[in-house]
């Protein structure tokens, strides 16, 4: 057994681990939940030594555990997979397993390929892993990398693997097979402790929960212990008014203003058809690579169109460029936050601005304007920022996510793009943002939405589109009743 | 909840912690340049002197138009090697004109260095050639324009009216100081005031980021090249009016001084921050280093080793090593 005694964790002078005490057993799952800035991460990280703890101590079977590096907690039997995918694409699948072990399989300075790759494919059949030791990674999906990375932590033979927030690039299929595997590893008399936003993989696979709230422990409790909506309570410390999401539309939306026919785009997507009126959110589900964001990237000007027509109220638009799309009025929120949605180093003002260029005409930068513009997006986006002029990277990933929608929203779009709008983004901000989406719809934008997240899209959307291997599958109207496993039938 | 201040990486908390090596990080330019102006002070009576004070802006003009151009490619991110080349060849064109033009071979000169910026900004924006390539091509390529040119020999300057301007004073002040901080006001109020300043920043930072926010990147970058080249044109002006001629060697190796100062200036090769004025700064520690080290005699030969020094020095002391974790 694993047990942390009153351990804490202080950066200069803010406290975010304060005295926390858990147990971890062998063959047993944990889930470590809390909105973000609760500590999640940080106290997996302690434990794992990759962060140095600033107080409290830990044993391990009756013996202070006390290792100061990675290598040591994993020679000790504790081991953590990265939230980050943290695979060298450059090498063999199975040198990516036995990273850090390399120097076991040498022999005369030469690498020993035979029994490398023997151990490597041991451990991945171990996890029951769909690819080989020898394929090549370059084909690989991101939840079979993941599956490497848990390979990897499996190498050091440990006897606690710890997951932080593994499953956040995952999609549904994906995110799934990784479950099996924490399973895998239960059967197997590992102990697992997993930090997740995804509360569904929280309820359907771990026995015990941790809730973490600033940094404190609110409390451990058994799984079947709670109820969504209570554990939501907890993690935010208050109840969640009228639940996460906001309430529906009543009523059909509006005029037509986006009307797409016969689209196809580079990769293989198509032919879709869809419209999208004025004051209603339209969510597209289905696997990664299934069309969705095909169809964000076709109208937002950042994927090819090869064929079909893409109507914006009545006249053909064909965006050749992001810009196209932005001048037209069309606003695109990216999925991947800090590789595309804004530039972290740069001030909250900055990003705020960044899409919202005066007109052309207008070759001089009005600071005045810039200041007011991202002060009115602040306010009320309610983005938790000290000055506009703090970098943007110092924010919270909610905080950081209403940036990317300030920044869409200061262009003043009449069409909202968004690509899994809540990513890697806390309970509290998720339903801000959700409330945020809904009032913009409610006034008239109307919103294009792709998500993996099951209960945003069955929850926001006024109309569901299913899409699966490039066209849609499915589609589900306004006022139809959601029943998610219907909608996940065809999505497969 | 209040998440202001709630770390969820270690940034935050780390951040605080930070400013104020931040602040001495953005001094360590100018305090340099006060350490080698007192040293050398203390070494030479003849280097605190108004009149060394005119010598080192004046030797330093050509240095600092062409740093300014350096400048805006670097915080976008890019790299421009040719520098030197363009300043040559701008140096021709006023030079080979200067009869003709008299005073008015400046703007031969600027068109010339237009061109060649918009032939770097075309292959680089619109080719999609890496700019270190694009411009390593087009330095050997300007510079062989020049030597087929002028066949080796240089080309002098004799018109009464050129060299009457461009070598004359104002108020005690060279004409080409007064030129190139005509140059440095203009550029600086470019960078920090339009909306091309705003987006040069932005692809430095965030490339991906500004075309998915509707930036039309392609246009950006070719615009800053053609605008480094034609603010390589002025120095190519300046060049032949401080050598009276243009020859083949002329400005060759220019672009390791530019991007020394660039960097000593505080602007990092990896995009997205920087200013003027630290480029400002960089140039007169550059030239200061070499001014002091003629007047207090270091072995010429010595005087390279500690150029070197100096640039490492300044970047090992200045670079922010908590935003790049990986060094290459």
């Amino acid at each position: 057994m694993l047990s942390a005694r009153r351990i804490s964790k202080i950066y200069g002078t803010t406290c975010v681990l304060d005295a926390v005490s858990v147990d971890f057993h062998p063959g047993e799952v944990v889930a470590i939940v809390g909105e973000n800035g609760a500590g999640k991460s940080t106290l997996l990280k302690v434990l794992a030594a990759i962060e140095p703890r600033s107080g409290g101590e830990a044993m391990l079977d009756d013996r202070a555990y006390a290792p100061r590096t990675q290598r040591e907690a994993e020679r000790l039997g504790v081991a953590l997979v990265f939230q980050e995918l943290n695979v060298n694409r450059a090498v063999s699948v199975a040198e990516n397993v036995m990273l850090g072990h390399l120097g076991d399989y040498g022999r005369l300075g030469f690498l020993n390929w035979t029994r490398l790759r023997a151990d490597a494919q041991a451990i991945l059949d171990r996890i029951g892993a769909d690819f080989s030791a020898t394929d090549d990674i370059a084909g690989l999906d991101l939840g079979q990398i993941k599956t490497i990375e848990v390979a990897r932590a499996l190498a050091t033979q440990p006897r606690f693997v710890f997951f932080d927030e593994s499953t956040a690039f995952l999609n549904h299929d994906e995110a799934r097979r990784l479950m099996g595997v924490i399973r895998e590893l239960r059967s197997q008399g590992i102990g697992v402790a997993f930090v997740s936003h995804h509360l569904q993989q929280v309820f359907e696979i771990a026995d015990r929960l941790v809730v973490l709230k600033d940094g404190a422990l609110v409390g451990t409790y058994a799984a079947g212990e709670l109820t969504e909506d209570r554990l939501y309570e907890l993690m935010v410390g208050r109840d969640l008014a009228g639940g996460l999401f906001p309430p529906k539309r009543g009523e059909q939306g509006g005029d037509t203003v986006l009307s797409v026919s016969g689209l196809t785009t580079q990769g293989g997507v198509g032919p879709l058809a869809f419209d999208l009126r004025r004051g209603e959110i339209v969510g597209f589900g289905g696997l990664k690579g299934s069309g969705g964001e095909a169809i964000l990237g076709a109208v937002g000007g950042s994927v090819k169109r090869s064929a079909g027509d893409i109507r914006l109220r009545g006249t053909p638009f064909r965006p050749k460029s992001p810009q196209d799309a932005w001048q037209a009025g069309i606003a695109a929120l990216p999925g991947d936050r800090t590789g595309e949605g804004i530039i972290t180093e740069f001030s909250v003002l900055e990003n705020l601005t960044l899409a919202a260029r005066p007109r052309r005409a207008r070759a001089f930068s009005d600071r005045r304007r810039m200041r007011a513009m991202a002060d009115a997006q602040v306010g009320s986006l309610g983005i938790k920022t000290q000055t506009l002029d703090t970098p943007v990277g110092s924010l919270s990933g909610g905080n950081m996510q209403k940036v990317v929608l300030g920044k869409c929203l200061a262009a003043e779009p009449q069409i909202l793009l968004l690509n899994n709008p809540t990513r890697g983004v806390d309970v509290g901000a998720k339903s801000e943002i959700y409330r945020v989406i809904r009032a913009l719809a409610d006034k008239g934008m109307a919103v294009l939405m792709v998500t993996e997240d099951l209960p945003e899209l069955l929850a926001l959307s006024d109309r569901v589109m299913v899409t699966r291997k490039g066209t849609i599958s499915q589609s589900f109207e306004a006022g139809a009743d959601l029943d998610e496993e219907e909608v996940v039938k065809w999505m497969m | 909840m209040d998440d202001v201040a709630q770390p969820k990486t270690d940034t935050a908390g780390r951040a605080r912690g930070r400013s104020a090596v931040d602040r001495l990080r953005n001094w360590f330019p100018l305090a340099l340049l006060l350490v080698l102006c007192l040293g050398f002070g203390v070494m030479s009576d003849r280097f605190l002197s108004v009149n060394n004070a005119l010598i080192v802006m004046q030797q330093s003009a050509v240095l600092l138009v062409a740093a300014l151009a350096m400048t805006f490619v670097i915080i976008s991110g890019s790299i421009d090697l040719s520098v030197g080349s363009m300043v040559a060849i701008s140096a021709l064109a006023a030079s080979a004109l200067s009869a003709t033009l008299g005073v008015w071979a400046i703007l031969p000169a600027i068109a010339v260095g237009f061109l060649c910026g918009a032939v770097n900004g075309a292959l680089f924006a619109y080719g999609k050639i890496p700019s270190f390539i694009v411009t390593l091509g087009t330095l050997v390529i300007f510079r062989g324009v020049v030597l087929l040119y002028t066949g080796g020999a240089p080309v002098s300057i004799t018109d009464r009216d050129f060299l009457g301007f461009y070598t004359g004073r104002t108020l005690g002040v060279p004409n080409t100081v007064l030129i190139a901080l005509s140059a440095t006001v203009v550029a600086a109020a470019i960078l920090n005031q339009t909306v091309f300043g705003r987006e040069v920043r932005a692809i430095g930072g965030g490339e991906r980021v500004a075309l998915l926010s509707g930036i039309n990147v392609n246009r950006v970058k070719f615009w800053i090249f053609v605008l480094a080249g034609a603010l390589c044109g002025l120095a190519g002006l300046l060049q032949s009016a401080r050598t009276m001629a243009a020859t083949a060697q002329l400005a060759q190796g220019l672009e390791l001084d530019v991007i020394a100062a660039v960097v000593v200036g505080g602007t990092p090769l990896t995009g997205g921050v920087g200013h003027i004025r630290g480029t400002v700064l960089g140039v007169l520690i550059i030239a200061i280093l070499s001014n002091g080290m003629n007047m207090t005699g270091v072995d010429p030969y010595l005087q390279n080793i500690v150029k070197g020094l100096v640039l490492i020095a300044a970047v090992f002391l200045t670079i922010d090593r908590s935003k790049i974790s990986i060094i290459k």
